[in-house]
């Protein structure tokens, strides 16, 4: 792979560079061992060191915030925790991940897209009066089903070549390319609709409630799809170059990192997931509403941003990501299931935000001072 | 040292403006197989433009790039990288949020043996012990390789960033101001660094403010001045003091 290793090997740099490293070895020991003078002071620093490590790991956290609040809800109402419950909530989780998932994409590679509740209304509209036409020719579900996701994903891969096209050739940042799609796609949805919902599929509906144990099929294959790209963010080379362009653009281009290309792919990844998003909406809904979507891009973001993620691109964690995901869900039904009205429930979303990123702000490795 | 050989990487009448800004005015430039030349001037006489004119960073307006002897047009540092040439830019050429090993391996990542790497995993244990082993071999030394860029210091991420371009070049190695950030002690490592890729026959430009530097590595010094070369000769012709009058204007060519 290596063109060839470097000749320059220890022993043919000039004037005794064994010397110079041991030295220099000796100098960085130095500072370690002064730090270790008294066992008092190394146990005091370790101890600071732990809680540190604890306080920076934002996925350990969110988990036990996961736990406390699961926990909190169950004492106050123990249908909290019951099949039928966790099947609900995995429905609703549905709906946001895809989209958090796409998010956590985009911002990590520096960028904000805030088309993709949009990209899912717009979807599942254009797709219900699809699938409503076939559905009156009596085609079967599965093919209608498929239709529709095709469709779906295709609305989805379009736009996000839209908003890359906005921010490659008509040069606008990423907040205002996606803004232009979030408004046109909203509005196209109500205009095409006139505002009522398009179709009435109950077998779509009936699909949803087909499960394993307290897990519904098509959560399932939401949540197969978040594992996938959890392992590509961070385990492949398509994750590495997403971090890399978020974290310095200039710098992954000079590495010979086609930034372009790059960035087109991951908007295009984020309206693909959009666009199946639509598909969740319309088989929870049986039908294309054109509002189904509205919005639902900040609280995607919220994940995210619960999650870890820096909105300056570089950082950001899939497994976060997914954990503040469940944590909004189990808010905003725990909300409900405990008698508090849904007005309430943003102001909620709005304290999970607050609490997560000040806990950021503790971490321990501070960001970057470039 | 070299003149009687044929160069390895060649610029001719380069033009280069960003707007109405001209950056570089008809700077013709030669690089020898192990040779070191130093490219010196005041600030904005255009050095580090030349260098992304040479790293396929820009593209020139007008003139011709030699690798070789065969012109070459670079359509981004992509082509450079594959053509042997790699780049130390001066303050940027790192990625602040990877670990030092991701950023050795950036653009050149090691893939998972068998079907996971077809898929696009990567062997990230493999190349972070890599990493740090090519950092050792070009006398680089930096905390663990799992450590992120922003983690380290001015000195040691300079160190990371010399390190990689060292261990990957196979004929040219361009150096925006390498002695950047560090102490008197590091730079004189980065300096028998530099003597050691002469060593290897690679061709090297180092671009630097510090002027006993320059004095003390190359062979030969271009001086830029407002985008134009002033002067190109041996560096033996050159004492502390013409150099800082050539680059200055003071004294008059």
């Amino acid at each position: 792979m290596k063109p060839h290793a470097p000749a320059a090997s220890a022993a043919e740099l000039p004037p005794g560079p064994q010397e110079r490293r041991t030295a220099k070895r000796g100098t960085a020991m130095s500072s370690v061992t002064d730090k270790a003078a008294t066992p008092a002071a190394q146990r005091t620093a370790r101890q600071a060191d732990w809680l540190r490590s604890i306080l920076g790991n934002q996925q350990f956290l969110l988990l036990v915030a996961l736990a406390a609040l699961v926990g909190y809800f169950t004492a106050r109402n123990s249908v909290f925790v019951s099949t039928g419950e966790i099947a609900g909530m995995l429905l609703v989780f549905s709906e946001l991940i895809l989209l958090a998932v796409g998010e956590t994409f985009v911002i990590v590679s520096g960028g904000i897209d805030l088309s993709v509740g949009a990209v899912a209304g717009f979807s599942g509209v254009v797709a219900a009066f699809a699938m409503r036409d076939l559905l009156a020719g009596h085609q079967s579900e599965a093919l209608v089903l498929t239709v529709g996701t095709a469709i779906c994903a295709s609305i989805g891969i379009g736009v996000g070549l839209v908003n890359s096209a906005l921010i490659h050739w008509a040069r606008l940042v990423p907040f205002v390319a996606t803004l232009i799609t979030l408004g046109a796609g909203t509005g196209m949805a109500i205009v095409l609709t006139g505002g009522a919902p398009i179709g009435s599929d109950s077998a779509a509906i009936g699909l949803t409630a087909d499960r394993v144990g307290p897990f519904p099929y098509l959560s399932l294959s939401v949540i197969a799809i978040a594992a996938i790209a959890w392992l590509y963010l961070h385990r492949s080379r398509y994750g590495r170059y997403t971090f890399a362009i978020g974290s310095s653009a200039f710098a992954a281009r000079a590495a010979g990192i086609n930034v372009r290309r790059h960035l087109t792919s991951v908007y295009v990844l984020s309206g693909l997931l959009a666009g199946l998003t639509g598909m969740v909406f319309y088989m929870q809904l049986g039908s294309g509403a054109p509002t189904s979507g509205d919005g639902a891009e900040l609280t995607a973001i919220a994940a995210v941003v619960i999650g870890g993620a820096s909105l300056l691109g570089g950082v950001g964690q899939m497994g976060g990501t997914i954990l503040g995901a469940l944590i909004l869900t189990v808010v905003s039904a725990g909300l409900i299931i405990s008698n508090v009205s849904p007005n309430y429930n943003k102001v909620a979303v709005a304290i999970c935000i607050a609490a997560a990123a000040s806990l950021q702000a503790l971490r321990p490795s501070g960001r970057r001072e470039r | 040292m070299t003149s009687d050989r044929e160069p390895l990487y060649e610029a001719r009448h380069i033009d280069k403006s960003y707007g109405s800004v001209v950056a570089l005015s008809d700077v013709s430039f030669t690089l020898h197989p192990g040779e070191v030349v130093g490219l010196v001037g005041d600030n904005g006489a255009g050095k580090s433009t030349l260098v992304k004119c040479l790293s396929g960073v820009h593209s020139p307006d007008k003139g011709e790039l030699l690798l070789d002897g065969a012109e070459r047009h670079w359509k981004s540092p992509r082509d450079t990288i594959a053509a042997g040439i790699e780049t130390l830019y001066q303050d940027a050429g790192l990625a602040p949020d990877l670990t030092i090993g991701s950023n050795v391996f950036l653009g050149r990542e090691k893939p998972k043996p068998g079907l996971l790497g077809k898929l696009g995993f990567l062997a990230q244990k493999d190349m972070e012990r890599e990493a740090l082993a090519d950092l050792m071999q070009v006398g680089v030394e930096v905390p663990p390789s799992s450590r992120t860029v922003s983690q380290l210091s001015g000195g040691q991420r300079q160190a990371v960033a010399i390190g990689r371009a060292i261990a990957w070049a196979r004929k040219v190695i361009l150096l925006d101001e390498p002695t950047n950030h560090l102490g008197a002690y590091q730079a004189g490592e980065v300096l028998s660094v530099i003597l050691a890729a002469r060593e290897r026959g690679l061709g090297v430009v180092f671009i630097s403010h510090t002027l006993p530097h320059v004095l003390q590595v190359t062979d030969r010094i271009v001086v830029l001045r407002l985008g134009r070369v002033v002067r190109d000769a041996p560096t033996a012709e050159f004492d502390a003091e013409s150099l800082l009058g050539t680059i200055t204007g003071l004294i008059e060519i």
